[in-house]
């Protein structure tokens, strides 16, 4: 059951905030562990043994490793034995080498612990805190389970320390505002996700179809530009379902993407995509490794390979370490070249450009059909456009205006610029109007089916 | 202002989500959709084995999401906006200018299977036996799909299953007739099937190889007898926008009558049918008027006297066919293997006719389990 499904949207989500309310101040926090241990019952009984298990590997490794600061040769022995834990569990279900040992042992096919990327990262990071002494382990199990498995953080994340997390619940300010608030940024979420990501897929797959021989270079374009903004939108709508969804309850968890489309820099993009797992790679990978590094090279090497492991982390395969090798190896070389400031036109369209060529891997499956999809784009195939590449832009221009509209700051600037203007108050007013509109436009678009269970990736 | 506003939001989109929910608790669900022609989703029963594999959770939203409050008319709009936004594609069909078109031939299994079963069938009975492979509207009106889309996939599948027939089996090549002639009105707009007229075309053709002469479409009275006709690929967009479509009955006024139709059950409890019956209009897929739902076997008797008996294995692309057949033959055997589910051999006796006419469409090529029971 994703967030993007009707059963979701009108019978857990609503009963789970009815619950919470009802529920004495004091048991608020128990009450959303029940219900997040009832959502991933929901997704099956062996997800939830799965995640119950991996909660209790942890939380008892954390606790030894606490009992033995003191004497870090024999606190390694936990850590060492948990974090192999952790990545054995990520291998064994991200990779395809596993599935007969896994039906071997009665695995139902095509069992996914959903969100395993996350909650691996979330694990591991605390797991590093603690041995490392930056913080002590918690003794409260309750809260460390809600931490790994609270449901509006489940499926995309987004990853946060598990100190930012404990605060986030314990200071959690609740009430209809928060609620009005979190359901604002649902509504937005489920829309990037229902009407924007499944029809950019639509198009995207549309591209796919034709033979990578005879795809014109404007088709081939359309397509990288469909897929880019429709991994965006996937991705930074579930991680704002969650988002609002927590909201609701009064846990504010950061957000995961802001506008990374329409940076004027590679650098800049990079910052403002995926900011949490990027964050965390940073931290716990890119700082310790380099620290004992004093050869500037070396250090932009080290810097373009923990790229190259976060591209890998999206596809668990060689193409996605191109992916980031190669968003690494632009944002290196970009920084040496260029000092100047850009003008913001010309540097969204070089950053898109950049973004889209390096994006290609990331869509294609295999490197040779990775280049010769590339090939196609540079005009390889020596036809500029062709009447499939007419048809789909006939098709989908109305999406790609509004994909490319909203993945921009544009919207927000304008009702920043707008301060306390007329228009500023139409908007508030409208707003409450809005918001339930979309959610039923959102609903129509998934009556046939129920859910939208396009997720491009299994993170 | 905005935190009193943030309040009216969730006011109104919690009212919206209890709403719906309230609706659909106390809302009476049918068990069966008229507007979509088919059974919905039955409450799921709690087992835990169903629960451990998370097919327990998929029940549930299988039965909330056919019983949503309102299901019909969201989906006809969704239909809408998403011919709006994206292409005219809805839920797997293409919307093209004037005819909805099913995009799932690609996905259709391929394997020799069917033709393999079919052959043994041929071998172990003396009758002769012909075939022909229907295409459905989507190959045949192929060229209407967006240029990136495959176009002869039905050709290349029939050609296929024609190659994996054995030699003894007379094929009748449908395909480019229908295709010659799909100017005409031979393929429904809102359905995979062909019309009367277009098994009429494919009969002329088909009764030659069986050994009698057309009968010629001046003899024909045809009947339009419905103008409101939605079909199956209606029923899974619920697109509003194509011209309905129309049933024509055709009758042969001069020529032989039938004396009796029977139809039995898998437990052989028979059943008298009139084909083409106006009265089954009524029914919520009209294309019934023709053999009513699909039986298993039905045993028809005409006044031709010639003592000739065809065997005709058929699906529902049959329905509209055998009409026309009931001209030339004594007594017609129908069996429909969709419906049949015990062996071939308990309900006729395939050695006591001559011949054995196949007449199905391609997409039934791809379930071989369909025809498992003709050779028990």
């Amino acid at each position: 059951m994703l967030y993007s499904s009707l059963l979701f949207i009108y019978i857990f989500l609503p009963v789970s905030i009815l619950l919470y309310y009802v529920t004495p101040t004091k048991h608020r926090e128990k009450t959303l562990l029940i219900l997040s241990i009832i959502f991933c019952g929901m997704i099956n009984l062996w997800f939830l043994g799965f995640i119950l298990v991996y909660v209790a590997v942890n939380y008892i490794a954390l606790r030894t490793i606490d009992k033995f600061s003191e004497r870090k040769e024999i606190a390694s022995i936990p850590f060492a034995a948990a974090v192999c834990f952790d990545l054995t569990a990520i291998l064994i279900f991200r990779t395809k080498y596993f599935v007969s040992l896994l039906s071997s042992i009665g695995v139902p096919n095509g069992f996914f612990p959903l969100g395993i990327s996350f909650f691996t990262l979330s694990a591991i990071g605390t797991l590093i805190d603690v041995y490392t002494g930056k913080m002590k382990s918690d003794k409260n199990v309750l809260r460390f389970a809600l931490y790994i498995i609270f449901f509006p953080r489940l499926i995309m994340g987004p990853v946060m320390r598990y100190g930012s997390f404990n605060k986030a619940v314990r200071e959690r300010k609740d009430g209809l505002y928060e609620m009005g608030v979190g359901f604002t940024i649902f509504v937005k979420g489920l829309a990037k996700k229902i009407i924007a990501a499944d029809n950019l897929y639509m198009l995207y797959t549309a591209v796919g179809r034709v033979d990578y021989g005879e795809l014109s270079a404007l088709t081939a374009w359309i397509g990288i530009t469909a897929y880019i903004l429709c991994l965006y939108f996937t991705l930074s709508g579930f991680s704002d379902m969650g988002v609002g969804i927590s909201y609701c309850f009064g846990v504010r968890l950061p957000k995961s993407f802001s506008y990374p489309m329409s940076s004027n820099k590679i650098r800049y993009f990079a910052a403002r995509w995926h900011i949490d797992v990027i964050h965390w790679f940073r931290k716990y990978v890119t700082r310790p490794v380099s620290r004992n590094i004093k050869n500037m090279y070396a250090r932009k090497g080290v810097f373009i390979a923990v790229w190259g492991v976060f591209g890998f982390w999206y596809t668990f395969s060689m193409n996605g370490f191109i992916w980031g090798i190669l968003i690494g190896t632009a944002i290196t070389i970009e920084s040496r070249l260029d000092k100047r400031r850009i003008m913001v036109i010309s540097g969204v369209i070089y950053t898109f450009l950049i973004a889209a060529v390096c994006t290609v891997f990331l869509a294609e499956e295999s490197f040779s059909g990775a280049f010769r999809y590339l090939l196609a784009m540079l005009g390889g195939n020596r036809i500029f456009a062709d009447t499939i590449s007419l048809y789909l832009l006939k098709s989908y221009i109305v999406i790609l205006l509004i994909g490319l509209y909203t993945s921009t700051s544009l919207f927000r600037n304008m009702l920043m610029r707008s301060g306390k203007n007329k228009l500023s108050t139409a908007f508030s007013i409208l707003s409450p109007i809005a918001v339930t509109g979309i959610l039923i436009v959102c609903t129509v678009m998934i009556s046939y089916s129920g859910s939208s269970g396009m997720i491009l990736m299994k993170l | 202002m905005a935190e009193n506003m943030s309040k009216i939001t969730a006011v109104l989109v919690l009212g919206v989500m209890i709403l719906f929910g309230i609706f659909f608790v106390f809302g009476n669900k049918k068990a069966f959709s008229e507007n979509e022609n088919r059974e919905l989703a039955d409450t799921p029963e709690f087992s835990i084995s169903d629960a451990a594999d998370g097919e327990l959770t998929k029940n549930a939203e299988k039965y909330f999401t056919d019983h949503f409050p309102f299901r019909d008319r969201f989906i006809a709009g969704s239909a809408k906006l998403s011919t709006l936004v994206s292409e005219s594609i809805v839920n797997g069909v293409y919307v093209s200018g004037d005819r909805l078109l099913d995009m799932s031939a690609e996905k259709r299994d391929t394997t020799d299977k069917s033709a393999e079963l079919i052959n043994k069938f041929c071998e172990d009975h003396s009758s002769a036996a012909y075939f022909v492979c229907v295409p459905t509207s989507s190959g045949v009106y192929g060229d209407e799909f967006p240029q990136y889309y495959q176009k002869n996939i039905e050709n290349r599948q029939i050609t296929s299953f024609y190659n994996s027939l054995s030699a003894d089996i007379r094929r009748i090549d449908a395909y480019n007739i229908l295709k010659m002639l799909n100017e005409n009105y031979i393929y429904y707009r809102n359905d995979n099937k062909w019309t009367t007229y277009g098994a009429y075309c494919v009969y002329k053709t088909v009764i030659q190889k069986l050994g009698f002469s057309p009968i010629p479409y001046s003899k024909y009275t045809v009947e339009h007898v419905d103008f409101d006709f939605r079909g199956d690929l209606y029923d899974i967009t619920q697109y509003k926008d194509i011209v309905p479509d129309t049933i024509d009955i055709y009758k042969c006024i001069s020529g032989d009558k039938i004396k009796s139709c029977v139809s039995y059950n898998n437990s052989g409890k028979r059943e008298k049918l009139k084909l083409c019956d106006k009265e089954r209009l009524d029914s919520p897929y009209k294309y019934d008027v023709y053999m009513g739902e699909t039986k298993p076997y039905l045993n028809i008797k005409t006044t031709v006297n010639n003592n000739r008996k065809l065997l005709v294995i058929k699906d529902k692309f049959g329905d509209c066919f055998i009409p026309f057949l009931t001209q030339h033959y004594s007594e017609i055997a129908v069996v429909s293997p969709e419906a049949l589910r015990v062996p071939l051999s308990s309900v006729v006796n395939v050695d006591s006719y001559e011949q054995t006419l196949f007449i199905m469409g391609v997409n039934s090529m791809s379930s071989s389990d369909l025809f498992e029971l003709l050779n028990k």
